[in-house]
């Protein structure tokens, strides 16, 4: 684990001062988690190819501000494309499966969350959020994985949006006691 | 104003990562994290809390074109590249040089410079090089049966240039050119054997090229000079 992650900071490393056979190891080695990531957030593969490429475009542009306080090479590529995936959904503002998402947790299926291994910190986070309020927790996993605005979660929960919002802050604020710093 | 109260910045922060915080109040968001370090590590912070959650999304295997797209919108030079962007990525000469260097030599197909009676491959794939005027110049057959690619040259000499050879490229979906060929100057077939690896690529990007080089052949494993011609095989 410790190697690959300096292998990608070696190839991030190269990739900043413009080695663009580093660039292609390094989407070699990433492309795949961040393109799942994409999919996850977007589930449209126009969209999701487009983030991609999005993504590795700003790697390319900006791969000399990384550093460790990001976290690690993927969490920090991983950052860029949620936020270039939250952009392209607030782009689309059409229609969101609602319903899909409000049955989901309503018939208790299996969050993305279950599918995570033993790591320490998917523990950690794993541990912190069955600690939380099921409310809370729906707030935050779907505005995580689906981009939900306070707004969308409202009409997904059937909430009005002041409780939402209050949900999501609350949930947040217990995360970060449960999770520390 | 700026967000200047502790709690409000992790409020704030969390909201920025988990999506919640959009619209103009993002943008504000975004012009205080330039301004504030701090708040800068508060984003970091959280980045980093929910990765799991990232790491938690099935990978999958990006479009096989994604790559090459990808290099046309950072790399396309207008000097080498001067159509559209949407122009093929192999149309670009300069991804061709950065791959230079990685060896193909071993790649190699086996030449067998023979005439070959002109018989349609069972269940093959078939690909006309075309001219600027549209003219078919080659007529290109590759068989799933024996492995094989035939090039047949439609006017019974190859157009030659002073000192240049003609190379055959097959452009697989991983994006390195592989050599195939230098085509002959005389003779109006040539017969290639293609290795198991070089059939399944080629199956997979169907696509093929014709590069100007130095007398001989590219002298590095990789195309050096424009892409004349490209073409993509279809089932027959």
């Amino acid at each position: 684990m410790a190697a690959k992650e300096g292998m990608l900071v070696d190839q991030l490393a190269k990739v900043a001062q413009g080695d663009r056979a580093a660039f292609a190891g390094l989407y070699q080695q990433t492309s795949r988690a961040v393109y799942g990531q994409c999919m996850q957030l977007l589930r449209d593969n126009d969209e999701a190819n487009d983030v991609l490429q999005e993504t590795y475009i700003q790697v390319w542009h900006h791969a000399g501000e990384y550093h460790a306080d990001r976290g690690s090479v993927l969490t920090w590529m991983m950052s860029i494309c949620r936020y270039r995936g939250l952009d392209a959904l607030r782009r689309r503002r059409t229609d969101v499966a609602f319903d899909t998402v409000a049955q989901n947790h309503a018939c208790e299926k299996p969050g993305p969350m279950q599918n995570a291994g033993d790591m320490v910190d998917r523990q950690r986070l794993s541990d912190c959020l069955r600690d939380l309020d099921e409310r809370y927790r729906n707030s935050i996993e779907m505005a995580y994985f689906r981009g939900f605005t306070h707004q969308e979660l409202a009409v997904a929960m059937g909430q009005p949006l002041g409780t939402t919002k209050s949900w999501v802050r609350r949930g947040l604020n217990v995360l970060r006691q449960c999770l520390g710093s | 104003m700026k967000p200047d109260n502790p709690e409000r910045n992790h409020a704030l922060a969390a909201e920025y990562v988990l999506g919640t915080l959009h619209g103009a109040a993002r943008k504000r968001f975004e012009r205080w994290m330039m301004l504030s370090p701090k708040l800068r590590r508060q984003v970091w912070l959280w980045e980093r809390r929910l990765q799991p959650f990232n790491e938690s999304a099935p990978s999958m295997q990006p479009p096989a074109d994604a790559w090459g797209a990808l290099e046309r919108r950072l790399f396309s030079a207008p000097e080498t590249a001067p159509g559209p962007r949407a122009a093929a990525w192999w149309q670009s000469a300069l991804p061709w040089r950065w791959t230079t260097g990685i060896a193909v030599a071993g790649l190699m197909a086996l030449l067998i410079w023979t005439p070959v009676p002109p018989k349609a491959p069972e269940n093959g794939l078939v690909g006309v090089v075309q001219g600027t005027q549209a003219q078919p110049l080659w007529v290109l057959n590759a068989s799933r049966g024996d492995h094989s690619l035939t090039l047949r040259s439609l006017p019974p000499t190859l157009p030659a240039s002073d000192g240049q050879d003609y190379e055959l490229w097959l452009l697989p979906e991983s994006g390195v050119p592989i050599s195939l060929s230098v085509l002959p100057t005389e003779g109006a077939e040539l017969r290639i054997t293609l290795s198991h690896e070089q059939v399944k690529q080629l199956l997979q990007s169907r696509s093929l090229a014709i590069s100007l080089e130095p007398h001989g052949g590219s002298p590095t494993g990789q195309p050096t000079g424009p892409v004349v011609y490209q073409t993509q095989l279809v089932d027959l």
